[in-house]
């Protein structure tokens, strides 16, 4: 997930996590608030009540005769009792919800009771005010502060969004223009990008610190391989050159023909070591372009037109399984060539008498899937993971002309056309090399 | 004919001029690109091979100058560089051919053979051997007018260059790098090369017996040709 999407979510989910905290508190809130309102109004009204029976005495309320009096308002949703308090040394003076029966209703109230002494009378004063008028008032007041809530939260989350985007937007542009479709090692020029954010210059300079080494060190790698092979190449071709010119010459006895010959053969195999490491450092460093375009059956022909003369010694039967219509583009050919060469090659080098060894391809979700298989020798799994090392021989017993780098060309010009390689094989059965061509190499 | 050998490894340069002498060339040398640019500007060759990697020269200014001053010389780039780009940027300036170092003398030779046909052999280059007729020009084998088509591009490339190399022996290690050279793997030793012949004899059998492609015990193979 993207850090700017990232971070938008969070900040709406906690704010909407907070805002429905809130909103489930508001009715408790509310009730704690206007209970306390309330109470405040019962004291006042109690005091004022107690003032006026203090100066106009309790007939106002409790009329003469009577022994309590009760006053209500026409909804019953407050009222007020006075009564002379029968019970000896009972003073209370408290606050509680009670529920009272009134005519045929029973209702809940907010009750202020409080006892008096008046002419050596006791009373007892009750105010009441409904409770289902204070809540009537919370439901409201909570719809209320749900929608402003909400209001302001969708707001907030719109400044975030658009300011987290304009702070990322510099960390975004690094991600496109320095990490993203780089091609290792053509960097290109370095630009700057414009922030304010101190952390993302920092980022910015060390990405373009750390390709300008790297840069460094695959041209010092490149330049490496180009004097190395001069100097290598040279010595070996005035060798090359001498062996030639000593064999041509007719006052040379057989005997060291022979010699010469052998010595030849020598040097051929250091040129060939030489001559192979070059290319996998040479692919490895992108020396090669991809550019070309390949019909896949006609390259497999030409491998096999190579090869076929490598086929009689064990009888070996060899089908290639390919639909005609198959291009590939963005390859280079020498390559794909050579990828296909040393496979066969293997195959042929690997198998055993009678045996067989059959190319197919078919297409498989926009990639190209091409197996090489072999009834040969195999490989046996705990060999698998090494046969891609440089110089690692295992089939040492089969006494081959080889000098194992075969499978790590193979793998490199895999790497550099980003194919996916995947090796099967079974002892004494044979093996399957899968090549997984990814979709940008198919036309 | 004349060749300018312009190559910085004296021992190489050497071995160059020992061969082309002996297939009668007439051959001069510079070991540094400043010579090599005088001779160029008052000498008129017909071969100039170009060792890119000289230390005191731009071998492909080199190839300019050439080009300028003896538009008629056909001219060779020699080089160990491994540069990939190096190739192309020769051919784009004109060079008639491109050999990597390591490189064959004969591979060199059939190279330089080449350029002289696209030079000036518009005419047919047809050799006789035995009762057959090798086309060279347009890759045929016909035997009393009747034609090999069995012969594969490898084959005829391998009988190809016995021609060109006649009445010499060419061991095994010579004819594979000449017909799989470009191709990079790890076998060393080609001994498929018997097999090729062996293909080939059999069927230029099926018409006539190829006495002329001769094994040469424990060395190769060679194409005799009486003058």
């Amino acid at each position: 997930m993207k850090l700017k999407t990232k971070l938008t979510l969070f900040n709406a989910i906690s704010k909407l996590v907070i805002v429905v905290l809130f909103v489930l508190l508001v009715p408790a809130l509310i009730k704690n608030i206007s209970h306390s309102y309330v109470d405040n109004n019962l004291i006042k009204q109690k005091n004022k009540l107690l003032q006026i029976v203090k100066t106009q005495g309790i007939k106002n309320y409790i009329p003469d005769g009577e022994k309590d009096g009760s006053y209500y308002l026409p909804l019953k949703e407050e009222y007020l009792t006075i009564e002379e308090d029968t019970i000896p040394n009972h003073f209370i003076d408290t606050i509680k919800n009670e529920k009272r029966r009134v005519e045929r209703d029973t209702i809940e109230y907010r009750i202020l009771s409080h006892t008096f002494t008046l002419n050596n009378q006791h009373y007892l004063l009750e105010i009441g005010k409904s409770v289902a008028t204070l809540d009537e008032t919370s439901t409201p007041l909570q719809n209320i502060a749900l929608a402003v809530l909400i209001g302001m939260i969708l707001l907030t989350i719109l400044a975030d969004v658009v300011y987290t985007n304009h702070v990322l937007k510099p960390l975004g542009l690094i991600i496109k223009t320095k990490l993203i479709g780089r091609k290792f090692p053509n960097f290109g020029l370095y630009r700057e990008v414009k922030t304010s954010t101190s952390d993302f210059q920092y980022l910015d300079i060390s990405i373009h610190k750390m390709t300008e080494a790297i840069e460094a060190a695959f041209q010092k790698e490149r330049e490496f391989i180009s004097n190395a092979s001069h100097e290598l190449m040279t010595p070996i071709s005035i060798l090359q050159s001498k062996i030639e010119n000593m064999f041509e010459r007719e006052d040379i006895v057989d005997e060291f023909k022979v010699r010469l010959l052998e010595m030849q053969k020598i040097l051929n195999r250091l040129k060939s070591i030489t001559k192979t490491l070059l290319l996998i450092s040479q692919i490895e460093n992108e020396q090669f372009l991809k550019e070309d375009k390949i019909s896949i059956k006609e390259l497999l022909q030409e491998v096999y037109d190579e090869i076929s003369v490598r086929l009689p010694e064990k009888n070996l039967t060899f089908d290639i399984y390919v639909p005609e219509d198959t291009v590939l583009v963005n390859v280079n050919k020498f390559l794909i060539f050579n990828l296909f060469f040393n496979l066969v090659n293997n195959a042929i080098k690997y198998n055993n008498e009678d045996g067989e060894i059959i190319i197919a391809a078919e297409k498989d979700n926009n990639t190209l899937v091409v197996n090489i298989t072999d009834t040969g020798i195999g490989i046996s799994p705990e060999e698998i993971p090494f046969i891609f090392n440089r110089f690692k021989k295992f089939r040492q017993s089969m006494q081959q002309d080889s000098f194992g780098l075969g499978l790590p060309i193979v793998k490199s010009i895999a790497d550099f056309h980003n194919i996916i390689m995947e090796v099967h094989s079974e002892k004494n059965v044979g093996s399957n090399f899968r090549l997984i061509f990814p979709t940008d190499l198919i036309a | 004919m004349n060749v300018l050998i312009i190559e910085d490894e004296e021992a190489l340069a050497h071995e160059l001029e020992i061969f082309l002498t002996n297939h009668n060339y007439i051959t001069e040398i510079c070991y540094t690109g400043r010579s090599a640019s005088e001779k160029i500007a008052t000498n008129l060759y017909d071969f100039i091979l170009i060792d890119l990697g000289l230390p005191d020269y731009e071998g492909l200014d080199l190839l300019k100058e050439a080009k300028k001053n003896n538009p008629d010389a056909a001219c060779l780039i020699l080089t160990a560089r491994a540069e990939v780009y190096d190739r192309v940027r020769g051919l784009d300036l004109g060079a008639d051919d491109y050999l990597p170092k390591p490189f064959s003398l004969l591979e060199l030779q059939s190279r330089m053979q080449a350029i002289l046909r696209r030079k000036f052999g518009l005419k047919q280059n047809i050799v006789e051997l035995g009762d057959f007729l090798v086309n060279l020009t347009d890759r045929v084998i016909t035997c009393h007018e009747d034609a090999v088509n069995t012969i594969t591009k490898k084959e005829f490339d391998l009988i190809a260059y016995l021609i060109l190399h006649k009445n010499r022996t060419l061991t095994r290690t010579q004819l594979s790098e000449h017909i799989w050279g470009s191709i990079i793997n790890d076998d060393y030793d080609s001994n498929y090369i018997d097999a090729h012949i062996k293909n080939i004899r059999k069927k230029l059998n099926v018409y006539a017996p190829p006495d002329w492609l001769e094994t040469v015990r424990g060395l190769g193979y060679k194409i005799k040709i009486n003058a």
